[in-house]
């Protein structure tokens, strides 16, 4: 898999306190033509830095929804990451992303958060390929002590996510094999 | 009838129940000596909505001079009630007099005026303050979004205000819109409901008039915010109240009035 397209996204250029909805769906327009821009396993970095407040309505119109569409396949294989100065910055995008049954990785500085409807299971699911870089369900299953099946189960969530990317390297019966891949890694 | 002494939260409802059962008689302020905004902001649309329906309520002012330099400062024209609230002269501990909000697109300014004021007057803790301007911005925003839902309104706009006594910061919001109860009957599953059952709803289930997962659970989540600060909260609409503070809180039975009001008081020391 080659070197992912990163690109950044500052929501502080629509001001320090945001916001309404209308000032979202503002905002959402210009993220949308950014996301269909790069490459197709390519990757928006939404960076908070700058931001006094953002409102959970904000938070909503902004990542809700472009989740929602990313999670429907509407952007390919594409990959958003969110980047804060400090976590509670992303309460908001956190309440709406546990309502909509969504999650998105947050980096605060070095560390890697998952914001909304998120499980023990997926975090630690999650902490592994991300330590890995690159690895296989088979691998996973034996490191967590899992049964295939389960493993299968959360890594497929993941996927459908976009919190990982899964590549198929070949099949096994009727079922696909993949490779798994952090969206942390370049 | 016992003169009425404070115009609040609590007492508020029984003038407009006065009112509605005598509507020809005077609004007998003359006792008050303590008033808080939602009160204000209730008597605000209480009065303009006499003037729309051509039935003007006549008023006899508060005595204390204090308390009428505070109301004339927070927006309440004395002498005469005119639709208009205009520049408002400082005063004496008015902390934000009543705003009109309209658009979604003048919301942000409003709450930027609301954040100055609260800013010029208090040291503010970065986190309280960050969640006191989001509260700001959800509950100023759900009056474009929600206070004429059913397009029924010539005139769609709310008010808001903010005061501050010894402990606490109260901050009202109010609009005479269609209500709680018509904005969430535009959605299936949701008609007809009593006002009591639509505030029961908009806490329990998060609802909103829209069908979407991202939508709604605003109210709720301020109210359990409002909670966490041992605050209290206060949220009106039709003939339905709820209410709490730290004592605990219920649903009450109201006297009738348009569109939706909502007031919270948080302490003081969340901002030092």
């Amino acid at each position: 898999m080659g070197a992912m397209n990163i690109e950044r996204f500052e929501v502080a250029q629509f001001g320090p306190r945001l916001g309404t909805r209308l000032e979202g769906q503002q905002a959402r327009e210009q993220l949308l033509v950014l996301l269909q821009s790069i490459s197709p396993t390519g990757q928006v970095r939404v960076s908070l830095a700058g931001i006094d407040v953002l409102s959970t309505s904000f938070s909503d119109e902004l990542i809700g929804r472009i989740l929602h569409q990313l999670t429907n396949g509407d952007f390919g294989d594409r990959s958003l990451v969110l980047e804060t100065p400090a976590l509670e910055l992303a309460d908001g995008i956190d309440v709406k992303l546990a309502q909509r049954q969504l999650a998105v990785l947050c980096l605060v500085g070095d560390s890697w958060h998952l914001l909304g409807a998120t499980t023990p299971a997926m975090v630690e699911t999650l902490g592994l390929i991300i330590a890995k870089g690159q690895t296989t369900t088979k691998e996973l299953a034996a490191e967590l002590d899992l049964q295939m099946n389960a493993c299968v189960n959360r890594v497929a969530r993941l996927a459908k996510l976009h919190l990982i990317r899964r590549e198929q390297i070949g099949m096994s019966g009727p079922q696909a094999i993949y490779t798994l891949h952090s969206i942390l890694t370049d | 009838m016992e003169p009425l002494t404070q115009l609040t939260l609590k007492t508020i409802d029984t003038i407009l129940e006065r009112v509605a059962v005598n509507p020809q008689d005077r609004l007998d302020l003359r006792g008050v000596r303590f008033a808080d905004p939602y009160a204000l902001v209730l008597l605000y649309l209480f009065l303009l909505e006499g003037e729309e329906a051509r039935q003007p309520v006549t008023v006899s002012w508060p005595q204390s001079q204090r308390v009428r330099q505070w109301m004339r400062a927070m927006g309440i024209p004395m002498s005469r009630f005119s639709h208009t609230v205009g520049p408002i002269a400082e005063a004496d501990g008015a902390l934000q007099p009543i705003t009109r909000i309209e658009d979604e697109s003048g919301v942000g300014r409003v709450v930027d005026g609301f954040h100055r004021r609260l800013e010029q007057r208090y040291p503010l803790t970065e986190t309280s303050r960050r969640a006191l301007v989001a509260v700001m911005i959800e509950l100023f925003q759900n009056i474009p979004h929600h206070s004429n839902a059913t397009g029924a309104s010539s005139d769609p706009h709310g008010v808001a205000a903010m005061q501050d006594d010894e402990d606490s910061i109260f901050l009202a919001v109010a609009d005479k819109g269609v209500g709680l109860s018509a904005s969430l009957g535009l959605r299936a599953g949701y008609e007809n409901l009593s006002d009591a059952a639509a505030l029961d709803v908009v806490f329990h289930q998060g609802a909103s008039r829209f069908d979407d997962p991202g939508r709604g659970g605003e109210l709720r989540r301020i109210a359990s915010l409002v909670r966490s600060w041992d605050g209290a909260f206060a949220l009106r609409s039709g003939r339905a109240l709820y209410s709490f503070d730290a004592s605990g809180g219920d649903v009450y039975d109201v006297p009738h009035f348009p569109g939706v009001q909502l007031g919270i008081r948080f302490p003081r020391q969340l901002f030092v």
